[in-house]
């Protein structure tokens, strides 16, 4: 904890009160739990609403080709179900479209040196990814990102996760309007949402600046806005289409509308509409159907929006919905430098090859936008500080993550890009390729994710060797396609939206396994991942790079004038695709060739023997058992405060436990209650005291009683000496609390 | 800096020795991910706990080939260029102080003297040791400073006397103030890795 030359000593006075407050709060809730005191479920679930997320082998086995070896980690209580406390871990790092300042990216730079291998990740849902991480760095790590904005809060878990938009919004040709401000809007108003808390699984938002363009892929998100404008009155409104129910995973499921224009003001609220009938109906025991999708099919499209504009009625009015409108106003972003055409001279040949992939245009005249391509999604601590500096000297200090794992600077005047070009250059950024087949998109696979069936970061490294050299001489019609592969069926690798996309499995062969990837062709990219790709058939993982250049080859060869990928593969058909592709899922026999039983970059013989349960679904804690952890951790907290003869704040926090865990009651019948103390009070006092539910078989009102005296003093009224019993009191009610959750049972209690 | 201020850096878990690898053109990363394997399998780290293996072969100037441990790292990468094996303490140092810096040798030579000595690699890796780049991952404790430097330099001179004997040597600040803390150590002698494993003082304890 705190102590002199800590991090919370060294940024006490740069950190917001309250992301200090939730990371002191996460760091008595380790201790809790490394005590023994809170169950490894919620514990669990707690952790990976800090982003806290688990890693493959945290389960202590891991298969070294020949056996599974037990990892002697030491014997500490758990951080989760089967999931070691020493294990390291990865920590996912929000970062809300994308957007981040130079100042952010030298800590992240910092962050991936001090705490895990000196690598950045970015993922397809422009978070940044920290591998190989321990527990007890999470709290400092979360202190240092607080010092410069940046939460981990609800990174992971079954809550809303990062909220995405189009790297280009604000600057791009196409756009309706700048959605920043919006996704910025949304992500300060869902954060922490009391209506965000009860999901069966998680909800994934994005925005798009307009309906042809890829980069929003609202199609496959669990809502998403598509910005809008129409006139009223003469004069031009902005609103979205709003679509829900859309997601990948094993059973992908497009977007569908719920309404073709919300307006600014409705924006928020018919969101939390949306959270509140996802939180009530949603499937919460069947995990694997737990999605939004999930029920907007259940119910269809016409019964959920009526239950959404149902629920929007009953709303109690919050003045957040339309105060965002004057940030929206106020809204700019400023280059640092004047914007001036860029003279064609004596351009060298390798920037022009750059220029031609990785530099585009922008609405602005004179400004343009660089990609930069990162492989794999890959940055060193290095290359991120260069990063940092590149942004300062020419963009005006922020940049954004793409969600192709990419880098984008904005605002770069056009003069500035053969000196931008070498200074990337310097530093390996200046590779071009970028959104072109050349430009290739993996998750993390087998590399260090417990769900991991084949190594899907392996294979696209493999792939880099075949396509990342093309360049300008690659045909017109192969080079915009996109490849994109996932370590199995959960999607993270976005393959059903690509072009050419690849899922790890497993088949066997004479008693042994051999990796494998599923082929799904014809995903389309643009209209913000418009349609899902034909699954074809499973092909050794050593077979693939065949796939796409027989795939590519017959493209090149047989399309028509204009026709697409998507539309070409439709007119070739499931049937033709696996005759000509067949050949390939033939397998030598381990004896002819052991090469097909490993995977790529794994020289181990191939097993499923390290598949673990993954976490991205999270745990399922009603929402009643976070409440009563809550106030376990405050009354530790009064504890403290008592023990370092700080009676007031003793007394202070042991009345706040009592009222945390009778809100937490109550709330299993009142969602909306709030956190004020009388309201907590009567309510509690007409629901569970009155009605006896609350009362003790032995002790009666008396555990109720102590609750009420303590309010009837305001809190923390009363002589000093008396916070050992407020203390103890605390405690007791608590107890008391618990022994009333189980009685009343958990039937309602989740909602 | 007081005295007590002096020995905070060496407190820190984080403590890395990098040996650069003496021809650097016979470096082909790929094939420590299977020597680092074998590694795995056959327990040949006797002090580590070793979880995995982290391939960046794709990632220029990166950390490269990663084994990684419970408690401590170790990198087989070109970061600045130049290809080398960096052990990297993570938690639970082994010891502190001049104590900290003879581990961290320690672990990195051992290393070393396996990757010089593994049968497949066929003798291609030889590390010098007239070079050594010693540093602290830890920000907080260990800065990049002229001032971590003078408060290591004390202990990092005395464990390179007991491993290099008196040979004139030179400690120098070479990363930048938003680097991690790192000294290139230069030596006048240039003793084998198994010589210098001998002379590896035994952890205390």
């Amino acid at each position: 904890m705190e102590g002199v030359g800590s991090w919370h000593e060294k940024l006490k006075d740069r950190i917001p009160e309250d992301l200090g407050r939730e990371v002191d709060i996460f760091e008595t809730q380790m201790e809790l739990r490394r005590r023994g005191e809170v169950d490894e479920r919620l514990f669990a679930e707690t952790r990976l609403r800090r982003g806290v997320y688990g890693q493959r082998y945290d389960n202590g086995q891991r298969h070294d080709g020949t056996r599974t070896q037990e990892l002697a980690f030491r014997d500490h209580p758990t951080k989760g179900p089967e999931t070691f406390w020493d294990a390291p871990g990865m920590v996912r790092i929000k970062i809300p479209y994308g957007k981040m300042t130079a100042e952010q990216v030298d800590v992240l730079a910092e962050l991936s040196e001090d705490y895990s291998d000196s690598i950045s990740h970015v993922t397809t849902r422009q978070d940044i990814q920290l591998h190989f991480v321990h527990i007890e760095d999470t709290p400092d790590m979360m202190r240092r990102l607080a010092a410069v904005g940046i939460t981990t809060r609800e990174a992971c878990g079954n809550s809303v996760r990062n909220v995405t938009a189009c790297h280009l919004a604000g600057v791009c040709k196409t756009e309706t309007f700048d959605v920043t401000p919006y996704a910025e809007a949304l992500k300060e108003f869902l954060l922490g949402h009391p209506d965000v808390q009860a999901f069966g699984r998680k909800m994934k938002p994005a925005f798009s600046g307009c309906a042809h363009e890829a980069c929003g892929l609202v199609n496959m998100h669990d809502v998403g806005y598509i910005a809008v404008a129409r006139e009223v009155d003469g004069k031009v409104e902005r609103g979205f289409e709003f679509f829900v129910g859309g997601g990948l995973g094993a059973i992908p499921h497009p977007a569908q509308l719920l309404t073709d224009f919300v307006t600014e003001e409705e924006l928020l609220p018919l969101t939390q509409a949306v959270c509140r009938v996802f939180a009530r109906l949603g499937e919460k025991e069947n995990r694997g159907r737990a999605r939004i999708k999930f029920l907007v099919a259940k119910l269809g499209i016409e019964e959920f929006r009526k239950l959404v504009f149902e629920e929007r009625e009953t709303l109690p009015h919050d003045p957040r919905w339309t105060a965002y409108l004057e940030d929206v106003e106020a809204y700019r972003e400023e280059p640092v430098r004047k914007g001036v055409a860029l003279i064609n001279g004596a351009l060298t040949p390798a920037f022009r090859a750059w220029h031609d992939t990785n530099v585009r245009a922008q609405r602005q005249d004179d400004y343009a936008v660089v990609t930069v391509k990162c492989p794999l999604g890959d940055l060193t601590a290095d290359q991120m500080r260069s990063l940092a500096e590149i942004a300062r000297e020419f963009t005006g200090d922020t940049l954004r993550l793409t969600v192709e794992q990419n880098i984008v600077l904005r605002w770069v005047s056009q003069e500035d890009l053969p000196r931008l070009h070498a200074a990337l250059d310097a530093v390996d950024l200046a590779t071009p390729g970028a959104e072109t087949i050349a430009d290739l998109t993996a998750c993390p696979g087998t590399d260090t994710c417990k769900l991991g069936i084949a190594a899907s970061r392996g294979l696209v490294a493999e792939l880099s060797n075949h396509v990342g050299h093309l360049n300008g001489e690659t045909d017109p019609a192969i080079k915009a396609l996109r490849i994109k592969a996932s370590g199995c069926f959960n999607s993270c690798g976005q393959h059903q939206i690509s072009d050419i996309g690849f899922y790890g499995i497993s088949r066997k062969k004479g008693g042994r396994l051999v990796p494998h990837f599923q082929v799904v062709l014809g995903g389309k990219w643009v209209e913000n991942g418009g349609s899902f790709g034909m699954a074809t058939l499973a092909i050794p993982s050593k077979n693939i790079p065949e796939v796409v250049k027989r795939v590519t080859g017959r493209f090149v060869e047989e399309r028509e004038p204009d026709e697409t990928f998507t539309a070409f593969i439709g007119r070739l058909g499931k049937v033709e695709v696996k005759r000509f592709l067949q050949d390939l899922s033939d397998i030598p026999a381990f004896e002819e060739d052991p090469s097909y039983y490993t995977d790529w970059g794994d020289p181990r013989v191939f097993t499923m023997e390290d598949y673990g349960e993954g976490e991205c679904a999270g745990e399922i804690v009603p929402l009643v058992e976070f409440g009563l952890q809550a106030s376990e951790r405050e009354v530790f907290e009064a504890q403290l405060y008592f023990d370092s003869g700080e009676l007031e704040q003793a007394k202070a926090m042991a009345y706040k436990a009592m009222l945390t865990a009778a809100q937490a009651l109550v709330k299993t019948e009142f969602h909306d209650i709030t956190a004020e103390p009388d309201q907590i009070v009567t309510e509690f006092r007409a629901r569970f005291h009155e009605t006896k539910r609350f009362h003790d078989k032995f002790a009666g009102a008396k555990f109720a009683n102590y609750l009420f005296l303590a309010h009837d003093v305001g809190g923390n009224g009363g002589r000093p000496e008396q916070a050992r019993d407020r203390v103890q009191e605390a405690q007791l009610f608590i107890e008391a609390a618990y022994k009333c959750y189980e009685r009343i049972g958990t039937a309602g209690a989740t909602a | 800096m007081s005295g007590n201020e002096a020995v905070r850096p060496l407190t820190s878990s984080e403590v890395s020795v990098k040996l650069f690898v003496d021809e650097q053109s016979v470096v082909r990363p790929l094939e420590l991910i299977a020597v680092f394997h074998q590694w795995i399998k056959e327990g040949a780290l006797q002090d580590e706990l070793v979880i995995d293996v982290a391939n960046y072969e794709h990632v220029p100037k990166g950390p490269g080939i990663v084994l990684i441990c419970d408690k401590a790292h170790y990198y087989f990468g070109v970061r600045a260029g130049r290809w080398g094996m960096r052990y990297r303490g993570r938690r639970d140092a082994r010891a502190t102080g001049e104590g900290a810096i003879a581990s961290a040798f320690g672990s990195a030579l051992r290393a070393a003297a396996l990757l010089e000595n593994d049968p497949t690699l066929e003798g291609r890796y030889r590390f010098r040791t007239d070079e050594v780049e010693f540093g602290i991952y830890d920000r907080l404790l260990a800065p990049s400073s002229q001032d971590t430097l003078d408060a290591v330099r004390p202990g990092l001179t005395s464990s390179l006397t007991a491993l290099y004997g008196e040979q004139p040597q030179s400690l120098e600040l070479v990363s930048g103030p938003k680097e991690p803390f790192m000294v290139a150590i230069k030596n006048a002698g240039s003793p084998s890795v198994e010589e210098l494993l001998e002379r590896v003082p035994a952890p205390v304890g």
